[in-house]
């Protein structure tokens, strides 16, 4: 178990108090509201960067996604839509052709062409600029734009995937001219999109105030303001919206929904998380490299349990490294199961003989994982494995992630960029990806035939038996998928998106003030 | 003149000899820290993409060629470019200052006003139930946490009160709680030393004399206890300015205020070596600033410590 020191009791000691107080609270409390056509939302960390191809960031990306357009989009049903693009098909094996909407204008009044599309995708995987969505789309060999309203993208091996790789981060089409003219640093500063709302005013660790484009080729958003602030603190952050100085929150963590509920005015919305809650394995450390030990460790966990208790029933068990919703997701499949006598037998079988397992969580990164690992230490106790969690800074995880140096298990939430699962567990697990400490030969030619095969028959059957293969070698030990939760006024009519994105266009937002 | 000149000249000295050494000790323990590059790539970036980056930052560079780069640049008042922001972290520090500054003064100006009147009360009120409630306010003010009193604040006199706002930064009312939040330490500290401070003077043969001439007692208080209880109370009204000019990172996070302490935590997490370098120098500043105040101000009070 993980030492607590005196100011984390004393945290914890006050978010039971402040949720014991709150409710009494709520009664008598004043109602501020924000501007009639404003729609003020407040995340839990600040903006880093405006241009697009300099983060993935979650914070981020709920507004680049926003500032600009994709040349396909991702609702939040989860399918795929017409962007800059109107329609898209494959030419040839190696092909994609796509027609570009006409008639769109940057926020500068700079017309929008297929010179843009093509610099803008160049751009992400060009070594000189060096962003930080290099590999996003770089299965793309050339790019030529014959006319202003078309492109064609020629990729290096077939790629089925192009137009869902092209809805998410890397994708967000940025201005030639506006960008070649001022600069990097300047453009940073200044974004100029195509999206629904434009840039105004940044005060860093303060508020981002954008504004709706009147001209926004989907039509005109249903507000006059979009603000994005930073509210750190969960307790604040909640406060904020209570008291109706915010319109939406994000990060509602699980134990904290009923009093955002409990309240009048205010209600929750969640997505089912687009990715999975995992324990990656180092598959390379004696015990985790024996099978056995790791079908000990996953049979060990009552994910039942920590669903209902410690996620509050915000999520689901899953059933392999596919995520519901994903394309290939087999619902004929049964939810990882509790089996402890098993998981104890199975021990016996590997011959475990108390070694140390480390789970390794960073500190404030995913909600839930801390309680969580220490839940999971003491059932995995349970069945006589010599658990212990770590508890680790962000950033010493990010060294580990990159030194491929994780001590045993750790948190990891692989998210699901493409609605597919080659852009899940292929993206991460496959050689040479970021949590590659496992090979087996049949997996890993499966996996690289269902990247490149368009095929969507052999791609189903290649991912069903790499299942099998992943169920028996677990290089992942999934947990749990979460439902991702926002508070938000009743007033406002918004869904989430199950991948992060932030929606505000006019077809996913309308605000009902009485 | 000549020995204030000397006194002035040494005194610039030992600054410059602070704000090295303390620029020295940043330098080395962020590195010691870790390397910023992981941080800046995605989990996927291929290694030759790492290698890039940390010859592009310098980081590949021996630790004391970096240094003395670093210290020649800080001569020209350069502190190098953010790594994180990728603009000048000296502007982007700056960019913080105007809400620092305006949190820390009005903690200050809030702890001190109201710390040394009641402090001074509870000195010549000794024993009475006024010395009772303003000392236990002190005791109370310097053992509860920031961020518990920060979120009591927030339940009580924004939410149920609906007084004020629950964060953010903005006009008058939105610096209220972090002011009151951030200045209850000092305000307690100030008011504590104030009190034993002028307890202390009251004690003095001087003041039995003063009373035996049948000077009025408002006068042997504010003329002959305050000046000469005056050195510890400037002493610890200075440091605690400083300490609240720094940044308060649990205030400005409980209250989402923009200011410097946040910023300073955050940039060692994201190992931004040039904002924490620049930021650290920036207080240390203040403080060396500040002391010097302090130390004129003695020789103003006390004719003692003037330098002969």
């Amino acid at each position: 178990m993980s030492s607590m020191t005196r100011r984390r009791l004393l945290e914890r000691s006050l978010a039971l108090g402040a949720a014991a107080v709150l409710p009494g609270v709520l009664a008598g409390k004043a109602v501020a509201q924000t501007s009639r056509r404003d729609l003020t939302v407040a995340q839990g960390g600040d903006v880093a960067k405006l241009d697009p191809h300099f983060s993935t960031s979650s914070n981020d990306i709920r507004v680049s996604f926003n500032i600009f357009d994709n040349l396909t989009s991702r609702h939040p049903d989860g399918k795929l839509y017409p962007g800059l693009a109107t329609e898209w098909k494959r030419t040839a094996p190696t092909t994609w052709t796509f027609k570009l909407r006409r008639g769109v204008k940057w926020h500068n009044g700079d017309p929008f062409t297929s010179a843009d599309a093509k610099f803008s995708i160049e751009r992400t995987y060009d070594p000189t600029v060096k962003t930080l969505v290099s590999t996003a789309l770089a299965t793309i060999d050339r790019i030529e734009a014959p006319d202003p309203s078309s492109l064609v993208i020629v990729t290096k091996q077939p790629d089925p995937l192009l137009p869902a790789r092209l809805a998410f981060y890397g994708g967000q089409i940025v201005p030639r001219k506006y960008l070649e003219t001022v600069g990097a640093d300047a453009f940073n500063a200044k974004p100029v999109g195509t999206g629904p709302v434009r840039f105004v005013s940044w005060v860093k660790d303060d508020k981002l105030v954008l504004e709706a484009n009147a001209d926004y080729w989907g039509g005109k958003t249903n507000v006059d303001r979009v603000v994005f602030r930073a509210i750190p603190d969960t307790a604040p952050r909640i406060a904020a919206l209570l008291k109706g100085e915010v319109d939406i929150i994000t990060q509602l963590p699980p134990d904290h929904l009923e009093r955002v509920t409990g309240n009048p005015g205010t209600t929750a919305k969640g997505a089912l998380y687009a990715g999975l809650y995992v324990l990656a394995v180092n598959s390379k450390r004696p015990p985790l490299d024996n099978p056995l030990v790791k079908q000990a460790l996953s049979l060990g966990i009552d994910r039942a349990t920590l669903v209902k208790e410690l996620w509050r029933g915000r999520g689901i068990v899953p059933n392999s490294m596919i995520a519901k919703g994903d394309n290939h997701y087999d619902a004929s499949l049964p939810p990882f199961v509790y089996n402890p006598g098993e998981a104890r037998e199975r021990l016996k079988r590997a011959g475990y003989r108390n070694e140390e397992i480390i789970i390794e969580v960073a500190e404030g990164y995913l909600a839930v994982t801390k309680p969580a690992s220490e839940a999971i230490a003491s059932m995995l106790s349970e069945i006589g494995v010599n658990a212990k969690v770590e508890v680790i800074e962000y950033s010493v995880r990010a060294q580990r992630i990159r030194e491929k140096a994780f001590k045993g298990l750790w948190w990891s939430d692989p998210t699901s960029t493409l609605g597919d699962p080659d852009g899940m567990f292929w993206r991460l697990l496959g050689p040479g990806g970021p949590q590659d400490y496992w090979r087996h030969p049949r997996f890993d030619e499966l996996g690289q035939a269902a990247r490149f095969s368009v095929d969507e028959k052999f791609r189903g059957e290649a991912y069903r038996e790499m299942t099998k293969i992943f169920l028996e070698h677990l290089p992942w030990i999934p947990i749990v998928q979460p439902y991702e939760d926002y508070g938000l006024q009743k007033f406002v009519d918004w869904t989430p998106n199950p991948n992060q994105q932030f929606e505000v266009r006019r077809f996913n937002l309308k605000l009902q003030r009485g | 003149m000549r020995a204030l000149v000397v006194f002035l000249g040494l005194r610039l000295l030992r600054a410059l000899i602070a704000l090295w050494l303390v620029s020295t000790v940043v330098f080395v323990v962020m590195r010691l820290s870790g390397d910023p590059t992981p941080l800046l790539l995605p989990p996927d970036a291929p290694h030759a993409e790492i290698l890039r980056l940390r010859t592009e930052l310098g980081l590949d560079r021996p630790l004391p060629v970096q240094y003395l780069a670093f210290l020649a640049s800080l001569l020209r008042g350069d502190f190098g470019r953010s790594i994180h922001f990728r603009e000048p972290a000296a502007r982007v520090v700056l960019g913080y200052l105007p809400a620092t500054l305006e949190l820390g003064l009005a903690a200050f100006l809030l702890a001190s006003l109201i710390a040394l009147p009641v402090g001074l009360l509870s000195a010549v009120r000794r024993n009475t139930w006024i010395d009772h409630v303003v000392m236990t306010g002190a005791l109370v003010g310097q053992a509860a946490p920031t961020f518990f009193l920060g979120i009591v604040f927030i339940l009580v006199l924004s939410l149920q009160a609906g007084l004020l706002p629950t964060s953010g930064r903005g006009e008058w009312r939105h610096l209220v709680l972090p002011a009151l939040t951030l200045g209850a330490f000092a305000m307690a500290s100030i008011a504590r030393l104030t009190r034993s401070a002028v307890l202390e003077v009251l004690r003095a043969d001087y003041i039995r004399t003063a009373r035996a001439k049948g000077v009025p007692e408002a006068l042997v208080v504010i003329k002959h206890t305050l000046r000469n209880a005056a050195l510890p109370i400037v002493t610890i009204t200075a440091l605690q300015f400083g300490t609240l000019l720094g940044g308060a990172v649990v205030t400005e996070t409980v209250f989402s205020w923009p200011g410097m302490g946040r910023l300073a935590v955050q940039s060692i997490y994201n190992r931004d070596y040039p904002v924490v370098q620049c930021a650290v120098f920036l207080s240390a500043l203040v403080f060396i600033v500040l002391n010097f105040c302090v130390d004129l101000l003695y020789g103003l009070l006390d004719p003692r410590a003037r330098p002969r």
